[in-house]
């Protein structure tokens, strides 16, 4: 069949158009400060200076003190808000929550504000309540950004599951939360997942929050620390930023290679 | 019962996040406050980290007193960060501000501890020239005290100038035949950019043609659509027109610009010195500055654009008095020393012994009395007019054209600021 | 460590069905449906529309972020309608919207379809993704490699001998903002797709299997029976692409700053200048409360069309 080799071979063309900026990234951020040129982006250099360029971006933006809360963050935070999220999907789908479509739309409506212009009340806010400058407070804010998307997701994908599933669970005995947590949440493992890595990528690569909301190196996040490196009092060559950027990037691209094995299974639910 | 049960769970879980967002407040507060002879500085030169943390360094052994490091890397995120920690019990200990409008919008709601002590004994043990002090007085005190100082020159590769037999000008004209020699050449002289720094050009045309326009100007007494100013637009767009500047909306940093030769020269505060030397070029080999000559060849004296950045104390602020300690230091030859050479920099303090050979002249020439000084736009002039100003700029260097519609549309914002300032 | 008591709802709910009698059918659960909803309700309120309550307060004042707010009433929104500026922000706002629900929605779209039921599908996907997963700082610099004059855009135009070399991406309005919309399209497309195949797996396979049985292929195929069935996830991809259409900020203020001159200027960039740059806290919260209503207004209105009737597919 010609759309057996057609449709890989759209997609290998789009592909290769859409990795050409990421390959002006790799190849700049591995050429040595002195050998960049802004009318030669394009192309690579003998001199492979990567390596090098990675050391100073981590040790001039100090990267290695953020580390570990910025995967507390961005795990805890994601997981927490899938479920919160899970939970309010089933409660208005399935248990067909009183006046579902408003409560829906007050917590979708989460989404609507811009970030910038909530920062300020939340800072005063925290340093009001102690949570300026603790993990617990950062966490808390970045659940709180996060539901919104997982509700609006898990609701439609739960939407799309049969209401005799249900049905079928409580004629057999089941309680609510056993229905919840062992047919709808199994049910919904690719939602689950993408939900998770879509918003534990934003985490990951939150700026604003983790500026507004702390300032103590154990606390602050990761990319507060590195856009010190871009600055419009100096900071550093252009290629460190890069392969800081770059650096910095590497789990989010590990979480999106490790987990497209959950996106190609045939999962399906009409099984159920 | 058991799910009526979890319902409770949840909205006793739910509100303890309401109380922990709304209460408390009243406790004494230690998160994340520094420890013993620490104090919390705040700045958004987040990128001079290490040469802060350098002079820290020996604080911590002649003063006892060290810096607890916070940068930014966004100026507009950091001052509203600085102005909304105030209402809280979050005072900043020290922190970078700007001189001009910002200073007076802090000390009118009387949030600052004031310097004034600390400036008496620093002019009179000669650690600061005594012309800073008007621009950290507002009403009968002083507030703060000067972070750094920088003057604003024009930086060329050296390479280049000798490649085409070209010196240091002299006379504005010897700068224009300069830049035409390099244009003959196929070499773009100026560098131009439409973003932040677009007011540059536009400062030292004016200031070198008319100073009191210029200082008539930043006080309101001028309009923007006066005669001298848009004949000084118009000589700028000439220049624009003839290809003197480089791509406005190129965003290769300016000492990668200079280095690579896309341009040859940059106006630029002498803090690009650090910034060359970190792209591994040499002062004096590779690069070298000069002061630019008045486009008005009449004038008596030079007029040289200086920047100073102040370091401020919050009134109330949790270690209040060894931040101020530590304000009296920083003015200090030895803390001084330290500092302009970390950075690579001049400084206000005329003791400081500051390596780089150019800057060190600079340093000493500027407080004779061939030179004029004056305060650099950005911080001359107030922050809506500034805004608006910095946008027409931007259009006006990437779409030269007539300057008047963008005038009148800055002088409208300078209007409205100046009727409500009374 | 951190996990807040709050955020953790469903875990200390363990219970079985509910003892009481369904007398009214409809609020047979309407206990637990409470506490299910509960924990997104109250963490949303909290610390989203909490603080923005305070915001929609401060655009009704003016307010330099010092000293206290003075009221002016609507005074800010008078002054936000009557700006020239005001109107190009709004243009521009509009352009990005017609061009995110459109551009990056299609192409997801497309890559869903033609990654679907493919063997290597989830690794031909995978280029689409990457971008989303690279650092907003890296991707900023790159895109003004590509962008700026004489850069990597023209460059390539230049050596393939094509016309446009020349063209000022980001200095001339409104191509600034084509292109730029282009550069957001590059990071959204991949998590479209993404949320499409979330959606093609969820669709059954028998009637998929019978409309195949009856002859029924390509276009056809997709149109009466892949399309109805995406509807769910069509929603949650124009939806969120509309909510954030509206919103964008990130990237113009990288790119452009919203000029030169303003031209290239969104509603969240007035928002953000006015607030942060000017300290003019109470004309930014205005224009930011203006903003909020009007994101609220489109996504009720959409929602509540492709909701209500989704039942009936």
């Amino acid at each position: 069949m010609a759309a057996r080799v057609l449709r890989p071979a759209i997609l290998l063309i789009l592909g290769v158009v859409w990795l050409a900026p990421l390959y002006l990234l790799i190849v700049n951020a591995a050429k040595p400060a002195a050998r960049y040129a802004s009318d030669q982006v394009w192309r690579p250099i003998g001199e492979f200076a990567l390596v090098d360029n990675l050391r100073e971006a981590w040790d001039l933006a100090g990267l290695a003190d953020a580390v570990t809360s910025t995967v507390i963050y961005s795990v805890v935070a994601p997981a927490l808000a899938v479920l919160i999220g899970a939970a309010v999907g089933f409660g208005i789908v399935a248990l067909r929550l009183k006046h579902g479509f408003f409560w829906f739309v007050l917590v979708f409506g989460g989404t609507i504000f811009p970030l910038q212009m909530i920062l300020m009340p939340l800072f005063v806010g925290y340093v009001e309540a102690d949570v300026f400058d603790t993990r617990l407070g950062l966490v808390a804010i970045y659940t709180a950004i996060s539901v919104p998307f997982a509700a609006l997701v898990m609701r439609n994908f739960l939407g799309g599951i049969a209401h005799q599933v249900f049905e079928a669970a409580v004629v057999d005995g089941a309680s609510t939360w056993r229905i919840f947590w062992r047919i709808y949440l199994p049910m919904s493992g690719s939602a689950l997942v993408a939900v998770f890595i879509l918003q534990a990528t934003f985490v990951w690569n939150d700026l604003l929050l983790g500026l507004t909301l702390s300032q103590s190196d154990e606390v602050r996040p990761l990319m507060t620390a590195l856009t010190g490196l871009q600055d419009t009092y100096g900071g550093s060559s252009l290629v460190t930023v890069l392969a800081g950027g770059l650096l910095v990037s590497l789990p989010t691209v590990v979480l999106f290679l490790s987990t497209q094995r959950i996106f190609s299974r045939g999962l399906n639910l009409g099984q159920f | 019962m058991r799910m009526r049960h979890s319902a409770v769970l949840a909205a006793v879980a739910g509100s303890a996040l309401v109380l922990a967002a709304c209460g408390g407040g009243d406790d004494d507060d230690t998160e994340g406050s520094a420890g013993p002879g620490m104090i919390n500085f705040y700045t958004d030169k987040g990128a001079w980290e290490p040469q802060f943390l350098e002079v820290s360094d020996v604080s911590e052994l002649s003063l006892g007193l060290g810096l607890d490091f916070t940068g930014y890397s966004d100026a507009d995120q950091y001052s509203a960060f600085i102005r909304q920690s105030f209402r809280t019990n979050e005072k900043p200990d020290l922190f970078t501000w700007h001189t001009g409008s910002e200073l007076e919008d802090l000390v009118a709601e009387d949030l600052l501890a004031p310097t004034t002590d600390i400036w008496e004994s620093a002019i009179s043990d000669g650690n600061v020239p005594e012309a800073l002090r008007e621009h950290f007085t507002v009403g009968d005190e002083q507030y703060c005290v000067p972070m750094n100082a920088a003057y604003w020159v024009m930086y060329y590769n050296k390479p280049l100038f000798e490649q085409y037999g070209l010196a240091e000008p002299t006379s504005w004209t010897e700068l224009m035949t300069v830049a035409d020699t390099l244009l003959a050449n196929g070499v773009t002289p100026f560098y131009e950019t439409n973003i932040l720094f677009s007011f540059v050009w536009f400062q030292t045309l004016l200031a070198g043609t008319d100073p009191d326009l210029y200082n008539a100007l930043s006080n309101g007494e001028a309009s923007y659509t006066d005669p001298g100013i848009v004949e000084v637009m118009e000589q700028w767009r000439t220049m624009l027109e003839t290809g003197y500047f480089g791509d406005p909306g190129d965003q290769t940093t300016p000492q990668d610009q200079l280095k690579n030769g896309t341009v040859a020269m940059i106006n630029f505060g002498t803090f690009l010195s650090g910034q060359l030397n970190s792209v591994s070029m040499v002062s004096g080999t590779d690069y070298d500055f000069f002061v630019i000559p008045n486009a008005n060849a009449e004038l008596p004296q030079t007029s040289l654009i200086f920047e100073t950045g102040p370091m401020c104390t919050a009134k109330d602020a949790e270690n209040e008095t060894s931040a101020l300690q530590y304000a009296e230091w920083w003015m200090s030859e030895e803390a001084q020393t330290t500092w302009a050479n970390a950075r690579g920099d001049v400084s206000f303090n005329p003791k400081a012994l500051v390596q780089d050979q150019a800057l060190a002249e600079l340093n000493e020439q500027s407080a004779g009395d061939d030179y004029l000084l004056l305060e650099r736009y950005f911080e001359a002039t107030p922050t809506p007019v500034l805004t608006a100003a910095l946008d027409g700029f931007g259009a006006f260097v990437t779409n030269p054209g007539d300057p008047m519609p963008i005038l009148e549309t800055i002088q409208a914002e300078a209007d409205a600021y100046w009727s409500e300032q009374g | 460590m951190s996990a807040p008591a709050t955020a953790a709802p469903p875990t200390s709910a363990g219970g079985s069905a509910p003892r009481e009698p369904r007398r009214r059918d409809r609020n047979a659960y309407g206990w637990p449906a409470r506490a299910f909803s509960l924990p997104a309700v109250v963490v949303v309120a909290v610390l989203l529309y909490l603080p923005f309550l305070w915001t929609t307060w401060i655009s009704l004042t003016e307010y330099d972020g010092l000293g206290s707010p003075e009221w002016v009433g609507l005074d800010n929104y008078r002054a936000m309608f009557d700006d020239a500026n005001f109107l190009t922000s709004l243009r521009n706002t509009l352009i990005w919207v017609a061009g995110t629900i459109t551009v990056p929605v299609a192409l997801g779209l497309l890559i869903a379809m033609l990654s679907h039921g493919l063997r290597f599908g989830a690794w031909l996907r995978l280029p689409f993704l990457l971008p989303y997963a690279i650092s907003g700082v890296a991707v900023g610099i790159v895109w003004v490699f590509v962008l700026q004059n004489g850069g990597g855009l023209s460059q390539a135009l230049d050596t393939f001998g094509l016309p446009g070399a020349d063209t000022r991406w980001l200095l001339d309005a409104p191509m600034n903002t084509v292109v730029m919309i282009g550069a957001a399209a590059w990071q959204q497309t991949g998590v479209n797709a993404l949320l499409f195949v979330i959606g093609l797996q969820s669709i059954p396979r028998e009637p998929i299997e019978a409309a195949r049985l009856d002859g029924a292929s390509g276009w056809r195929m997709f149109r009466h029976m892949y399309w109805p069935m995406l509807r769910p996830l069509t929603t949650v991809v124009v939806g969120l692409g509309l909510v954030a259409s509206l919103k964008t900020f990130d990237i113009v203020w990288i790119m452009t700053q919203g000029g030169p001159g303003r031209n290239s200027e969104t509603l969240a960039v007035t928002m953000y200048e006015e607030t942060f740059v000017n300290s003019a806290y109470g004309s930014g919260s205005a224009v930011a409360v203006f903003l909020s209503a009007v994101t609220f207004l489109a996504a009720i209105t959409y929602l509540r069309r492709q909701l209500s009737t989704e039942r009936t597919v």
